[in-house]
């Protein structure tokens, strides 16, 4: 493969990548997440 | 990388079904805790009839790790994951339609813990170290994990989507399916096992002469410390952050930072570990968290701290697990690294099981969680001392055979 397509696609693949765990770290803003994976509702 | 039985299979594409495998198993065991509420609801179980059930899943997974690694050594790891994947997709849908406790266990418990022995990190780890050369190994391992890493902190809001969209019978079904798909990823990891230096040792010679060699017990108690500390910060910092009068958001954004941080330093040390020596980074990483936990106990309790603390700890988080396989591939040999992987696992597992149990005791009994912080600061010493006098050279069996 050309190295400017290599260098391209995985620069690419990095912006996608950081985009992915931007979103999924924005998934984990939501309280009820926590209250029941850590069983803290279950608690009281 | 070193070549492989086909065309197709390239280490590449075992690299990528590996990490795939991690990233679903490791995932979806991860979600276990959001299912305790809606079920216990729905049965009017109690909060411990669903907890053994998943206490009996660790120490499944833990007792049944070496004989999977051994049956990945001796019968190929493709047939050993295609199995395990049926098993862990059969708990996942018999678990959705348990009417008792004992179905629970036998679902949850006994079936989920076998699928996990089979499809975690002892078994793909040893598909992935006799693919790759010992120059590299190190590196692959780091990445798998690192896959691991990413299906624990990935699926986990998936599955409370799925759950709050579809309810638990359904997200759990809907689980099983992404489960399955490791069966057909099962294919890309059948390689044909080939025997190499070591090929004419039994199992049991193998884990005689392993049981025999010193750096083997020490890599058995580091990770069954690695286990206890996991076990006990992820379980019990988010109520200790609650306890102290922080929000729910700010215990989710602490677990969200060690899982975000965790697929960095699972690729970091790995990457290092095939550059340096990897006993010494064990050692590095054993005592930096002892030095975290200390500074964590210092410092005044603070949004900041807590995040901070997160960050640091998640980087440290599974980065012991591609230098502890990389260790038993480099010191044992690459022929039932699967079993001895397996073995050491089960010590991580019975750390587990004793940080997150031991954790809720001792607040139990002294209202605090500051005794346990203190076990996990000294465990952590010691661990690191552990790891110090572990002779990383290959036995003279395998240097003879070169």
């Amino acid at each position: 493969m050309n190295p400017k397509w290599r260098w391209f696609l995985g620069g690419v693949a990095v912006a996608l990548a950081i985009l992915v765990l931007a979103l999924l770290f924005a998934a984990y803003q939501m309280p009820e997440l926590l209250l029941d994976w850590a069983n803290l509702r279950y608690c009281g | 990388m070193t070549s492989t039985n086909s065309t197709w299979r390239t280490p590449l594409i075992i690299l990528i079904a590996g990490c795939v495998i991690l990233t679903l198993s490791m995932g979806v065991r991860h979600t276990a805790g959001l299912f305790l509420q809606p079920m216990t609801a729905d049965h009017g179980w109690t909060r411990e009839t669903f907890s053994f059930a998943f206490a009996l899943q660790n120490l499944v997974w833990g007792l049944g790790s070496p004989f999977a690694g051994g049956l990945a050594d001796r019968f190929g790891a493709g047939r050993t994951l295609f199995v395990a994947s049926l098993l862990y997709v059969l708990g996942l849908v018999l678990m959705s339609v348990s009417p008792t406790p004992l179905t629970l266990d036998l679902s949850a418990g006994l079936l989920i813990g076998l699928g996990l022995s089979g499809t975690t990190f002892p078994v793909v780890m040893g598909v992935i170290g006799r693919h790759t050369t010992p120059e590299k190994r190190s590196l692959a391992l780091g990445i798998a994990s690192a896959g691991g890493s990413f299906g624990q902190f990935a699926v986990l809001p998936i599955g409370q989507m799925m759950i709050s969209t579809y309810g638990w019978q359904s997200a759990l079904v809907l689980l099983a399916c992404g489960v399955g798909l490791i069966a057909p990823l099962a294919y890309a990891m059948a390689d044909g096992h080939k025997p190499s230096a070591g090929a004419g040792q039994s199992v049991m010679e193998a884990l005689r002469e392993a049981s025999g060699e010193r750096s083997f017990h020490y890599l058995f108690w580091g990770y069954f410390v690695c286990g206890f500390q996991t076990a006990f910060i992820m379980l019990h910092l988010p109520s200790y952050l609650v306890d102290a009068g922080m929000s729910a958001n700010v215990g989710m954004t602490a677990v969200a930072l060690i899982g975000l941080f965790n697929i960095f330093g699972s690729f970091m040390f790995g990457w290092a570990g095939g550059r340096s020596s990897k006993k010494n980074l064990l050692v590095w990483i054993y005592g930096l968290r002892a030095v975290a936990i200390f500074i964590f106990m210092l410092v005044p309790l603070t949004v900041a701290a807590a995040w901070i603390f997160a960050a640091v700890i998640g980087i440290l988080w599974l980065a012991t697990v591609p230098l502890t396989n990389g260790l038993i591939a480099q010191i044992f040999g690459l022929r039932y690294m699967s079993m001895l992987g397996g073995v050491v696992f089960l010590g991580h597992q019975l750390g587990s099981f004793l940080g997150a149990w031991l954790g809720g005791r001792v607040f139990d009994e002294t209202g605090s969680y500051m005794l346990a912080w203190s076990l996990s600061i000294g465990l952590s010493i010691l661990a690191a001392l552990c790891s110090w006098p572990i002779n990383e050279k290959p036995l003279a069996r395998l240097e003879a055979a070169k």
